[in-house]
């Protein structure tokens, strides 16, 4: 029999139509000692507003830098099943698919070795088991081992990559996210176990620019679907739209950053040379807009919310690269930008932070990229330009003087 | 410099720096390059260090390379 705690403040949030993880944490609370006690310690916590956790330290699996986040209670006498409640990280499948039998695996084995508690999935994208002690360890990372799963990334090493569902399941995938996800995963084993980097790195990939896994707010590194042909238009299927009900104008010619969509009642125009490919067009007349082939993906650097200057979008550095096996060209980009990050990152200092502080061009220098248009964020608004030796060489003005 | 010379050196330098300044894996790399060292050559000698657990990872506020028997007392 589990101890129980009279939780008042948790129990506000069991009210209202919403699920709730009060709900869910009672559950598990009635059979294991551990859930009750962490019920015990979040309702002291609410009620001192206080956090009683002691974070990170020197816990982990041999052999591994992450996918166990260490975690303390400093209420150890008051709340024992608490005292360990590490935190383990498991690398997720590409797009989320799962089989009832894995995650039936997945509760029995930590009804077994941890709390029972879970998380599908953490930010990052990982499976997270919370609440377990320091001797599971390495017996639950020898048992996921055997059966086909690996711990995930934490600290200062590449995360678990993740990606949306891609061609799995939606029919705007311009690449194989899963492949991409899967491959990348496989190539850098290394620096997924083994923190290397100054902080840490995120790659997310998803097959358009709707970016369902919201990869441009949240990777260092996004990969994100886009296409380079024309967008075919089925006139007939837009007129449908039309007589639907759909202001063509207004909700598809005013949205268009590009300002390449005229509507003339009959006819839908798209000036693909001005399209900026954000996809608002194609999702909101669905069937009867596609983009067509070639297929690759923009590459963008950059994100992340808690940044020195406040939450950043990533910004493009390949506008179009092609995705195909065995994505040798991105990988070369990837071990580039990284050597350069290792080389002058401070301590806790993301790769996105760097390249503000030691400036743009050094960053495409290194990783071997011409500058393009589509690498402007904006325009810049000072009277200077700057010239290296190099460039007056190539005597740029000729070409104004012409 | 041999592997096993190496791995002892790397040791070494995490022994005596124990308690007053915590090496990352670059600091490493960039401390044995100055004697020569190629980065692949320390990058390769700390993994063994840290699969045999004389050495172990750690994190606060970031990730460390810190002597093995420290996690006899997580």
């Amino acid at each position: 029999m589990t101890k129980k705690y009279d939780t008042p403040l948790l129990d506000e949030l069991e009210k209202g139509p919403f699920p709730s993880f009060v709900t869910e944490m009672k559950k598990a609370a009635a059979k294991n000692a551990m859930a009750a006690d962490e019920l015990g310690q979040l309702e002291k916590s609410f009620r001192d507003k206080v956090t009683y956790w002691k974070h990170g330290g020197i816990v982990g699996v041999r052999g591994y830098g992450g996918g166990v986040i260490g975690r303390y209670s400093q209420l150890a006498d008051e709340f024992p099943g608490v005292a360990h409640f590490h935190t383990v990280r498991v690398n997720q499948p590409s797009g989320l698919f799962y089989t009832s039998e894995t995650m039936k695996f997945f509760c029995d084995l930590w009804d077994k070795y941890g709390s029972g508690l879970t998380n599908f999935h953490g930010s990052t994208g990982d499976i997270i088991f919370l609440g377990t002690v320091t001797d599971n360890l390495e017996p639950l990372a020898t048992i996921l081992s055997m059966n086909g799963f690996d711990l995930g990334g934490s600290g200062s090493a590449m995360r678990t990559p993740s990606c949306c569902v891609g061609p799995a399941r939606c029919e705007w995938s311009m690449i194989d996210t899963l492949d991409i996800t899967y491959d990348l995963t496989q190539e850098f084993q290394d620096e997924l176990h083994r923190p290397q980097f100054p902080y840490k790195f995120k790659i997310k990939t998803v097959g358009c620019p709707v970016d369902c896994n919201a990869s441009i707010a949240r990777a260092d590194l996004s990969i994100i679907g886009t296409w380079k042909g024309p967008i075919a238009i089925d006139q007939d299927k837009v007129k449908d739209y039309a007589k639907k009900g759909m202001n063509i104008q207004e909700e598809i010619v005013n949205f268009c950053p590009g300002k390449c969509i005229t509507w003339d009642g009959n006819t839908l125009t798209i000036n693909n040379s001005d399209c900026l490919h954000c996809m608002h067009c194609i999702t909101k007349l669905a069937g009867a807009l596609k983009p067509t082939p070639p297929f690759g993906a923009v590459i963008l650097i950059g994100a992340k919310a808690p940044f020195v200057i406040g939450a950043t979008l990533s910004w493009v550095i390949v506008p179009f690269m092609e995705m195909k096996p065995p994505y040798q060209e991105i990988k070369d980009l990837i071990r580039n930008m990284w050597d350069w990050w290792n080389e002058y990152g401070k301590n806790r200092e993301r790769i996105g932070e760097l390249i503000l502080r030691r400036g743009m061009r050094e960053f495409l220098e290194v990783c071997g990229l011409e500058p393009t248009p589509e690498m402007v964020k904006e325009p810049r608004n000072d009277p200077f330009w700057f010239w290296t030796e190099e460039d007056l060489e190539k005597k740029p003005w000729e070409e104004y003087l012409k | 410099m041999e592997k096993e010379e190496l791995k002892k050196a790397i040791y070494q330098l995490i022994e005596q720096s124990a308690g007053k300044k915590k090496y990352k894996q670059a600091d490493l790399i960039k401390h044995f390059r100055q004697q020569g060292i190629s980065d692949a050559d320390t990058k390769a000698a700390i993994r063994e260090l840290i699969d045999a657990g004389d050495l172990i990872y750690t994190y606060f506020g970031g990730s460390y390379i810190e002597l093995g028997e420290k996690r006899k007392g997580a």
